[in-house]
């Protein structure tokens, strides 16, 4: 039963695209070597190829007079439950997303997107993983996958405000800017609160905080599902559209960047004058305005800085020199490159919804080694980020490792080495 | 002078012990020691009251790791928050040796 549900939304979302880069693959598999999941663990099922087989098949199998006749003649089986539940485990489990694998692909195929359509076949057959389908409930119940209801929040916020001594507008009709933070910043990052809330004061921006669109969190993106997506992402523009705000600035979070960024105007109507940002690309901005002024080589003469590039600010959203120009003033004589870094970098390994997997654990950890081995060439001792998400995983790494590497949010880089803040 | 010490009981385990109303800065200082910290945690609450850190002990707790909490009363409510892959177990007890039994049993 399931397996025909996946099928036939396997089949609903092969459009002209989809099968045109399905017949593009040749299936040479140099994808694979781009995989941080295949790279760290050597198994097959983890090349991209593989992870978008099903999806294939799906097609050629009912859209193809040559794979109707090889399943009518016995030669390839048709798509089972048991086959399913394999490739629930490879596409939740041992893929971010990340899309490396499209840069590498000489065909040019956007193997990200096809894989989140393997996902959205699953998460309608109800095949996405526990822990996973647990967040998502959690979200469509409490309006958070991780806990930040109303009054969690407002108690939150109160904290921030009180302990760090900072203002946080909330609900501020006539803001210019609507900002949104990620639930694990809100309850593991507090900091990041104060920090960013201190940066954009001392700007001298016109903004809010909106207790509708307190989180900009996705699980549903996540599971792939377009209806949750779309559901979660609505609650982020009415709040936008309820507040009058020309802009939405998301904050250090990756997967909900590229939702709100890209997916959203896809699955749902966001106003064509309605702005969507990233902090880095805001601050990198209020720098070269001069509405803030960073205290040159802040953070030099503490040992070696590199920047960890996440996958969907950096590679999928072009974020990859506004970083690096605020780390030249903060450390100029520190900073150093990871390699490969950029729209090549290899991912934290937490991304994608990995993180909340506890079977997962094994290959995100596999995975993170390769961040470690990364930081020890480059002479990294702090590897700073802009994506919450990827900070949790490189914590919960360098635990794992028994590393000493130091994790840094580049929003508490720039608010420490702010002048003349407010 | 900061209202809370951090001393080491053992390899993995260590002593955050609070002596007073935390200020502002001790706050700011805890987060920043919660984050690089990556061993587990006992919570000696002897020198204050429930009241005094009770707030502080619920808004913490997210970002806590494994941890055991004793020395003061203090309403389990505080310790009522959003269980989710980022968490850890944090818990209360009446004495230091039961606090510290547990600990080394995690």
């Amino acid at each position: 039963m399931s397996t025909q549900i996946a099928l036939d939304t396997f089949v609903a979302e092969t459009g002209g695209w989809v099968a045109a880069q399905l017949e593009a693959c040749t299936r040479c598999g140099i994808c694979a070597e781009a995989c941080h999941f295949y790279q760290a663990t050597g198994n097959p099922d983890f090349a991209p190829v593989w992870k978008i087989e099903v999806l294939r098949k799906a097609y050629e199998q009912r859209m193809t007079p040559g794979g109707k006749l090889k399943t009518a003649f016995h030669i390839e089986k048709k798509i089972d439950d048991q086959e399913l539940l394999d490739w629930s485990k490879i596409v939740y489990e041992a893929c971010t997303v990340c899309n490396k694998c499209s840069m590498a692909c000489p065909m040019g195929i956007d193997l990200g997107p096809l894989i989140h359509n393997v996902r959205t076949g699953l998460a309608a057959a109800g095949l996405v993983p526990a822990d996973l389908a647990a967040a998502v409930q959690k979200q469509l119940d409490e309006g958070s996958p991780l806990g930040v209801t109303d009054d969690v929040f407002a108690d939150r916020i109160d904290w921030v405000q009180d302990d760090w001594d900072v203002d946080i507008p909330i609900d501020k009709e006539g803001s210019d800017t609507m900002v949104v933070f990620s639930s694990i910043e809100i309850m593991k990052f507090p900091e990041n609160l104060a920090d960013i809330a201190r940066i954009l004061n001392t700007a001298g921006e016109n903004w809010t905080l909106s207790s509708k669109g307190r989180e900009v969190v996705n699980f549903g993106f996540y599971e792939g599902s377009p209806e949750h997506t779309a559901l979660f992402l609505q609650k982020l523009v009415d709040a936008a559209t309820e507040l009058k705000v020309k802009k939405i600035v998301v904050t250090e979070c990756g997967h909900a960047y590229d939702a709100l960024r890209w997916t959203a105007a896809n699955l749902i109507d966001v106003p064509k004058e309605l702005e969507i940002t990233h902090i880095v690309a805001l601050m990198d901005k209020f720098v070269s305005e001069g509405k803030i002024k960073l205290k040159k080589g802040a953070f030099d003469g503490s040992g070696g800085i590199a920047f960890h590039d996440a996958c969907k600010i950096q590679r999928r959203g072009g974020h990859i020199e506004e970083p690096r120009r605020l780390l030249n003033i903060l450390a100029p004589e520190s900073f150093r490159e990871l390699t490969p870094n950029k729209e090549q970098a290899i991912c934290c390994g937490g991304g994608g919804g990995v993180i909340a997997i506890k079977e997962a654990d094994p290959y995100r950890f596999a995975v993170f080694g390769l961040k470690i081995d990364q930081a020890k060439v480059a002479g990294a001792d702090t590897v700073v980020m802009a994506c919450s998400n990827c900070r949790l995983q490189f914590l919960d790494g360098i635990q794992h490792y028994g590393s000493e590497l130091k994790i840094k949010g580049l929003s508490n880089m720039v608010a420490e080495a702010m002048e003349g803040a407010n | 002078m900061a209202s809370f010490t951090l001393t080491p009981v053992e390899k993995g385990i260590m002593r955050c012990r609070h002596t007073g109303e935390l200020s502002h800065e001790d706050v700011q200082t805890l987060a920043s020691f919660l984050h690089d910290y990556r061993g587990k945690l006992l919570i000696d609450l002897t020198d204050i009251t429930g009241e005094e850190c009770g707030r502080h002990i619920h808004q913490f707790a997210p970002m806590m790791p494994t941890a055991a909490i004793f020395g003061a009363e203090l309403d389990p409510g505080v310790l009522d928050f959003p269980d989710s892959y980022y968490t850890h177990q944090v818990k209360l007890f009446d004495t230091e040796a039961e606090a510290l039994a547990w600990l080394r049993e995690q």
